[in-house]
């Protein structure tokens, strides 16, 4: 399907400043940075995709664009409206989506629950019934949408927060961390569920932490880290920025802090992480020349026994670890 | 009004409180010797406790209640103002709060025998109305003063049967000192409630033209706050990104 043209987000030196306070007697003023003057513009009919670690702002910039938090500088338009000055037209225009189970009404029907937001979305009642069953359907919720929220699963929660964020058929849809706690089935569902809303011309602004899951769906991707923007492009663009690099996968068992630090002194290394596998460890090493990092382990992790040492091409993740690393 | 039916703490509040007061007030009321009356007290005291309860908890707490559902953010985020979803909220709550009255006036009925000769139904009617305005004011006032100041809330617990007091619910207000006669004054359920009590004897004298338009001023006072808080929750939540905080 062809894209209107024109941007759909356009966001420009935005900033973002939380302000909390620490200590019970001896209270003292905390200033976090939540977003630190970034710029961005979405085509429409895109599906954009902002990763970050924990706290990195992609929270933050979502809910500016959708009208729950007021930047403290910069300037936000979505569809051409201002997000600070004319929210009354925007949120008939948009739709959102926040991760997790909550936020929605358990004591009542999923059913109950579309029909209040439609209400509340002042959808003309011919219409929200036509949108609800038709939602219903789509999202794989027929014959529980009578059953009490309480006793969906987890998938059809999120399910039901997606209707419920359809409802209004928002041209702009935004999903913050849309497969947070869903299982590999249900999480796949709702990336082809996505996607067919970006084939279908919706724009659409998801935030994830997983970056197979940017790289399946996303035309374009942006990554964010302490508030500012630290790479935007095509995911295979963003793989290119490590793409002279290549990727070390190192399963070992009991490996010590001494054997990390002689791994990341080696020449060529960018980073080093280590993650579970069963009873090992696999230890990921970015480097420049894999094949002569090889013939080095035995040297450095003497002492421990390698179980498997294999070599690979770098994907989206590490290209974010790398990026992460950089700006930190 | 759906989600009040399906919650135990409401119909609590709705039916069996009011019961339980009204059965205690009717005993104190209709024991012997006591005069006449004085049992419209009980016949009604229980009832407009529950109500009062229904309208201070049930309504205010309408922001914290969607805070708990974590729903928050997504009724701040829809085109209709929150102060016109609470509106319907609250007026929701007030509804299901005349249940109130079934349970007591029920008990006064069939278990103490008790009866209203003198009732002018029009005034009564009159009376309720401008009651339920008032007690409407006052939960859509409280709702945004709950969201806002953390100690709102648990103050405003203590003073819970402290208001039914001052309301006069349970005997009149002229038996109080006069500084809480003084404070009784301020509140417009107190007007209502006097009104309300007077249309059910023909003894005098009333002076219901004042009592209804104090009630109806004061309320239209606390509803001019109400709107304020309400722009100022919108501001300060925007501001901070507090909404889904519990």
């Amino acid at each position: 399907m062809s894209r209107p043209s024109g941007p759909a987000i356009e966001i420009a030196g935005l900033r973002k400043t939380y302000v909390s306070h620490r200590g019970t007697f001896r209270r003292t003023r905390v200033q976090t940075v939540g977003l630190d003057g970034i710029d961005l513009a979405i085509e429409q009919g895109e599906l954009f995709g902002l990763l970050g670690p924990n706290g990195a702002g992609k929270t933050t910039t979502v809910k500016i664009l959708t009208t729950l938090l007021l930047p403290d500088s910069g300037e936000a338009r979505v569809l051409g409206l201002d997000v600070v000055k004319q929210t009354g037209l925007l949120r008939r225009r948009i739709g959102f989506v926040f991760g997790g189970e909550r936020g929605l009404y358990w004591r009542l029907s999923g059913l109950d629950n579309l029909r209040y937001f439609a209400d509340l979305y002042r959808i003309p009642p011919d219409v929200s019934r036509r949108r609800i069953a038709e939602l219903i359907e789509r999202l794989g919720l027929s014959g529980r949408e009578r059953d009490k929220v309480e006793i969906y699963s987890r998938g059809m929660k999120q399910r039901l927060h997606l209707a419920r964020g359809l409802l209004n058929d928002p041209e702009v849809l935004f999903l913050d961390e849309p497969t947070l706690g869903l299982d590999p089935v249900g999480a796949r569902e709702l990336r082809v569920l996505v996607r067919e809303l970006a084939d279908s011309g919706k724009t659409i602004f998801v935030t994830t932490h997983y970056m197979f899951e940017a790289d399946s769906i996303c035309d374009r991707i942006a990554v964010i880290n302490k508030g500012k923007l630290v790479a935007e492009g095509t995911p295979a663009g963003i793989k290119r920025l490590v793409e002279d690099q290549g990727v070390v996968e190192v399963e070992v068992e009991g490996i010590s802090a001494h054997h990390l630090t002689g791994l990341r002194g080696l020449p060529g290394v960018t980073s080093v992480s280590v993650g579970e596998h069963e009873m090992a460890q696999v230890v990921t090493v970015r480097c420049a020349n894999p094949a002569e990092l090889i013939t080095q382990l035995s040297v450095v992790l003497s002492g421990i026994k390698l179980q498997k040492v294999s070599s690979r091409e770098p994907t989206l993740e590490d290209a974010y670890v790398q990026l992460i690393a950089e700006s930190s | 009004m759906r989600l009040r039916a399906v919650s135990a703490f409401a119909i609590l509040a709705w039916l069996f409180f009011p019961f339980i007061f009204a059965v205690v007030g009717l005993y104190v009321f209709a024991r012997p010797g006591a005069a006449n009356p004085q049992l419209i007290y009980g016949i009604l005291g229980g009832g407009l406790i529950g109500y009062w309860g229904v309208a201070y908890l049930d309504g205010g707490l309408t922001i914290q209640d969607e805070r708990w559902n974590g729903t928050l953010e997504q009724v701040f985020a829809v085109p209709t103002p929150l102060w016109v979803i609470l509106l319907g909220k609250v007026c929701g709550s007030i509804l299901w709060g005349m249940l109130s009255f079934v349970p007591t006036v029920a008990v006064a009925y069939f278990g103490f025998h008790a009866l209203v000769p003198h009732l002018d139904s029009v005034r009564f009617a009159v009376s309720f109305a401008v009651l339920t305005f008032s007690l409407l004011t006052i939960a859509l006032a409280l709702a945004p003063l709950y969201a806002l100041w953390r100690w709102a809330l648990p103050m405003f617990n203590g003073f819970e049967f402290g208001f039914c007091i001052l309301g006069g619910f349970m005997f009149p207000v002229t038996l109080l000192p006069g500084w809480a006669q003084g404070v009784a004054g301020a509140l417009a359920p107190t007007w209502a409630t006097r009104a309300l009590y007077a249309s059910t004897t023909s003894s005098g004298p009333h002076d219901f033209a004042l009592w209804w338009l104090a009630a109806a001023g004061l309320s239209v006072l606390y509803l001019a706050g109400a709107l304020f808080l309400y722009r100022l929750v919108d501001r300060r939540a925007r501001m901070t990104g507090e909404l889904a905080l519990a």
